[in-house]
């Protein structure tokens, strides 16, 4: 009896993995997005005291959605094999601040009702897909897509492309002008400095 | 229109880019609870790289770069272009970048709090009409007929029904009827003429050689352009543009400050953004 049981929870679990993994990639990158649109259109959050709330909640939602260490390899293109894994790890971690402090106040600091579109998904190979959407803006529309990665059984995404132009691809070729003449270490200190700036601005307009 | 078109790439770029943000938030809270004890984590990654891997290390163990054989190599060669001029493009695009934020970004929001909604959107969308020729003749050139009779009926049905184009009519009634905007720099292109190389115009922008062709080419179409005398007609281009602003104030700035190496980045955007034009 014991061993059935065993069993039964056994496949009970295969069956959930299955199950998570066969999520398409439109589904899953359509339930955080929704998430992240009613949270900050949620009147509760308006204060600015519960503003680093807001922040944290749609962190954790978003650190399941995005890839970052595919993003960041990606970025660096053939110069990833110039880094150590340290350098990587690093690399990393810096490019990962420098996207959070640039983006949170401009785009959701700034978030004026705007809805997404789930248009259509298409694979591209059994762990690859593409998610199109679009994000109605005021008075314009504007087509994002989304490449997503299926690792460990979730679809991740590892690149935003709007109108043709790859936010992965925009930065690989920053980053590769700037490795020609520098060293590893040059660009994550200079990826550093940035964030620290960001932090300081911040800050004073608290 | 090149130009307005090429700043919502700009903004849906920031809005796209936002979700990415957040993720980094939670990454970045990871990095401080690893800077705490960054001592032991040198000495344990050391270690790491020498015995063997742990899982969390692994992937940055990773040398494969697989995604780089599954990008198109064609798209990648058609993205490469070269700047042998960058010193003056470099200078040109900080006195844009002075422009912008002295002249172009005050007044537009001025114009903006003086301004109501529904009439700068009047105004954009009569912009948009009266460019109409231009528009449908690249259609034709480029042998995109359905384009084209979409851009004949848009006009003519915004035109009449739209009050002078004032109104976007056709947006409302026909949302179907919603053809790729074309420009000369694409049908050369279409006609598979490069780009030749990178040029930064004062006030218009980023350009190359052969989308710079394409604009004077474009102008003569531009009903804009046979207003007299020349000044009135380039006060009415100004008006066109800063109306055009004063919908995406602050996306340049916040392109800007998510780059690195900010001329890098409008560089490869513009690149990026007119190949995927020209291929479509």
């Amino acid at each position: 009896m014991k061993k059935f049981l065993f069993a039964a929870v056994f496949l009970m679990v295969m069956g959930m993995i299955n199950t998570a993994s066969a999520v398409e990639p439109m589904e899953a990158f359509r339930e955080p997005m929704e998430k992240i649109l009613k949270l900050l259109g949620d009147p509760q959050y308006k204060e600015t005291n519960t503003e680093n709330l807001k922040r944290q909640k749609i962190t954790i939602i978003t650190n399941g959605l995005f890839d970052y260490t595919e993003m960041a390899k990606r970025a660096l293109a053939r110069n990833w094999r110039v880094f150590t894994p340290a350098q990587r790890q690093e690399f990393r971690d810096v490019f990962a601040d420098l996207l959070e402090n640039t983006y949170y106040n401009k785009v959701y600091g700034e978030y004026t009702n705007e809805t997404v579109t789930y248009q259509k998904q298409h694979k591209i190979s059994d762990v690859k897909a593409r998610v199109e959407t679009l994000i109605h803006r005021e008075t314009v529309d504007i087509p994002v897509k989304y490449s997503m990665k299926l690792s460990k059984g979730v679809w991740r995404v590892y690149d935003v492309n709007i109108e043709g132009v790859s936010l992965i691809k925009n930065y690989r070729s920053q980053f590769s002008k700037i490795l020609k003449k520098n060293k590893p270490e040059h660009l994550i200190q200079r990826l550093r400095e940035k964030t620290a700036q960001f932090e300081k601005k911040e800050n004073s307009e608290q | 229109m090149k130009y307005a078109a090429f700043f919502s790439v700009v903004l849906s770029l920031l809005l796209g880019m936002g979700c990415a943000a957040h993720n980094a938030s939670m990454e970045s809270r990871d990095v401080l609870s690893r800077s705490v004890q960054s001592p032991a984590q040198v000495t344990e990654k050391d270690s790491v790289e020498q015995q063997g891997l742990t899982e969390v290390d692994s992937e940055f163990l990773d040398d494969s770069l697989d995604f780089l054989d599954e990008e198109d190599e064609e798209i990648e060669d058609g993205i490469r272009i070269g700047d042998p001029i960058e010193p003056w493009n470099k200078v040109m695009f900080q006195f844009n970048d002075k422009l912008y934020f002295w002249v172009l970004k005050p007044v537009a929001r001025g114009y903006r709090a003086v301004v109501p909604h529904v009439v700068r959107n009047s105004v954009k969308n009569f912009f948009i009409n009266l460019t109409f020729p231009a528009r449908f003749v690249n259609s034709l050139l480029q042998a995109k007929g359905q384009n084209a009779s979409d851009e004949l009926g848009r006009f003519l049905f915004n035109s009449t029904v739209g009050v002078l184009g004032f109104w976007d009519a056709a947006g409302r009634f026909y949302p179907n009827l919603n053809p790729a905007p074309e420009d000369l720099g694409q049908t050369l292109g279409n006609y598979r003429i490069g780009h030749g190389f990178y040029i930064v115009w004062p006030i218009l922008g980023p350009s190359t050689v052969r989308d710079s062709v394409g604009l004077i080419g474009d102008s003569f179409l531009n009903p804009v352009t046979y207003v007299e005398p020349t000044t009135a007609s380039m006060g009415i281009s100004a008006y066109d543009r800063v109306n055009g602003l004063s919908f995406r104030i602050g996306d340049y700035e916040a392109l800007k400050d998510a780059a690195l190496d900010p001329y890098e980045a409008f560089r490869d955007a513009y690149i990026q953004y007119r190949y995927k034009k020209v291929a479509e």
